[in-house]
């Protein structure tokens, strides 16, 4: 009966250790990975058009399972770093496929918009020497 | 020969010195003579880990009772219940052989009823003591899960606020735009979901039934105090007024005993004083015999 009990107390302890056991956040790494290669594809010189939209159609479809697995991670919850502070301080541009599809705009328009970036200050710029 | 077989039934002087210092000392009754008999065995040490505050209330109670039983202290406590049990049985057996004894028998059977009693004293002393160790171990691992609950609680700085605040922000807005995105993406682009996104929507039917059988269970349920449902770390607390309590009554229990050591010097004094008195007059018995005789008498008959 102790034996029993005992065992049974072990297996208590072990599994609350389990559910506690936090997951990796290694999530928000990847998401900034993917949106990097992401915007370094859309800034290409050296694409085709065609080649670029093969591209970020790829990019967009991980992303869309990236921006999901973040927004999911708990682990992420109150974690107090540089680097999930700065993702979660601008949801635009960090959850960038959610967000330009939740504004109907394409990726390129709505990454250069929440940068800054609009058609009509691009019109406006002048080139010179500087 | 006849004297000194009637010197051995008779309760010894000195026993009885013995007896009234050995109370009058333990009328004072310090547990640091308790804690120097077991001291070495009788230890608990349990540890506030995270794993205990992650248990559920009423389990938690469960583990920590359960971790007491397997310690040292437990062990020297059940021991000295045992032999409190069978001193209060010699005590009745003595109690009542002394009221139908007489004579010297009764004296010597009194004097064992008193012997009996201080060493029941000794030993409740000792057994408080271990409770109240028990006790008192018991309200600083509690205070020590609050203190940690606490400072879980107390991390939570404005900077993490906002940003716990900024993450529920974000989560709520995915949740409320999911669906619409869902349509522009899948449906309307002819894409098809992910395999991540197919085994989310599969293994998130069964998280919500595991989920719901978790909130059904029944050692899932809200601990409730008096009907009403309390938080951890208000079941902490009660469990320390509990345990505080457990030591106001040990203390109480302290000024019976320091009562009950009182009664039994002032009984082993009285017997000392009966056992004086009677030696007295027959000392004094022994001594007048040879001296008085006729002879002393008869002067009240010569003299006019």
């Amino acid at each position: 009966m102790t034996y029993i009990r005992t065992v049974l107390a072990t297996m208590v302890i072990a599994l609350a250790a389990l559910i506690a056991q936090p997951a990796a956040a290694g999530t928000l790494k990847n998401l900034e990975r993917e949106r990097a290669m992401l915007i370094e594809t859309l800034l290409s010189s050296d694409l085709t058009p065609e080649e670029r939209q093969k591209r970020v159609d790829l990019s967009r479809a991980r992303l869309i399972d990236l921006e999901r697995m973040v927004l999911r991670d708990k682990s992420l919850t109150g974690r107090n770093t540089p680097l999930v502070r700065a993702a979660f301080d601008n949801y635009d541009l960090t959850f960038l496929v959610h967000a330009s599809v939740e504004k109907s705009r394409t990726l390129l328009d709505h990454w250069l918009a929440e940068i800054g970036v609009s058609t009509q200050s691009l019109m406006n710029t002048t080139s010179g020497r500087r | 020969m006849t004297r000194q077989t009637t010197f051995k039934l008779k309760p010894p002087k000195r026993a009885l010195a013995l007896i009234l210092a050995g109370v009058l000392c333990g009328t004072s009754l310090t547990p640091m003579a308790a804690v120097a008999k077991t001291g070495s065995v009788a230890t608990w040490n349990p540890a506030a880990s995270e794993q205990l505050i992650k248990l559920p209330p009423h389990y938690l109670k469960k583990s920590i009772d359960n971790d007491f039983s397997k310690s040292g202290l437990a062990a020297v406590l059940i021991e000295k219940e045992d032999q409190a049990g069978l001193k209060r049985q010699t005590l009745t057996d003595l109690q009542a052989a002394s009221e139908r004894a007489q004579g010297e028998l009764r004296t010597e059977l009194q004097h064992q009823f008193l012997a009996e009693k201080q060493a029941y004293i000794q030993i409740m002393n000792e057994h408080q003591d271990l409770r109240r160790r028990q006790a008192k171990t018991k309200i600083r691992l509690y205070e020590k899960l609050l203190r940690k609950m606490e400072r879980n609680r107390g991390a939570m700085t404005p900077q993490r606020a906002q940003l716990v605040e900024k993450q529920n922000e974000a989560r709520s807005r995915f949740e409320t735009s999911r669906a619409a995105v869902d349509t522009k993406l899948f449906r309307s682009t002819m894409a098809t979901e992910s395999r991540y996104a197919q085994e989310y929507a599969k293994n998130l039917s069964a998280i919500e039934n595991l989920v719901a059988a978790i909130r059904s269970h029944p050692m899932s349920a809200t601990t409730e105090i008096d009907g009403q449902a309390v938080s951890k770390p208000e079941y902490l607390r009660r469990l320390v007024a509990e345990a505080e309590a457990d030591l106001a009554v040990i203390d109480q229990e302290h000024t019976i005993l320091g009562y009950m050591a009182k009664l039994v010097s002032l009984d082993a004094l009285a017997l000392s004083e009966n056992f004086t008195e009677t030696a007295d007059v027959q000392d004094a018995l022994m001594a007048a015999k040879p001296e008085r005789g006729l002879t002393a008498d008869v002067d009240f008959f010569v003299s006019r």
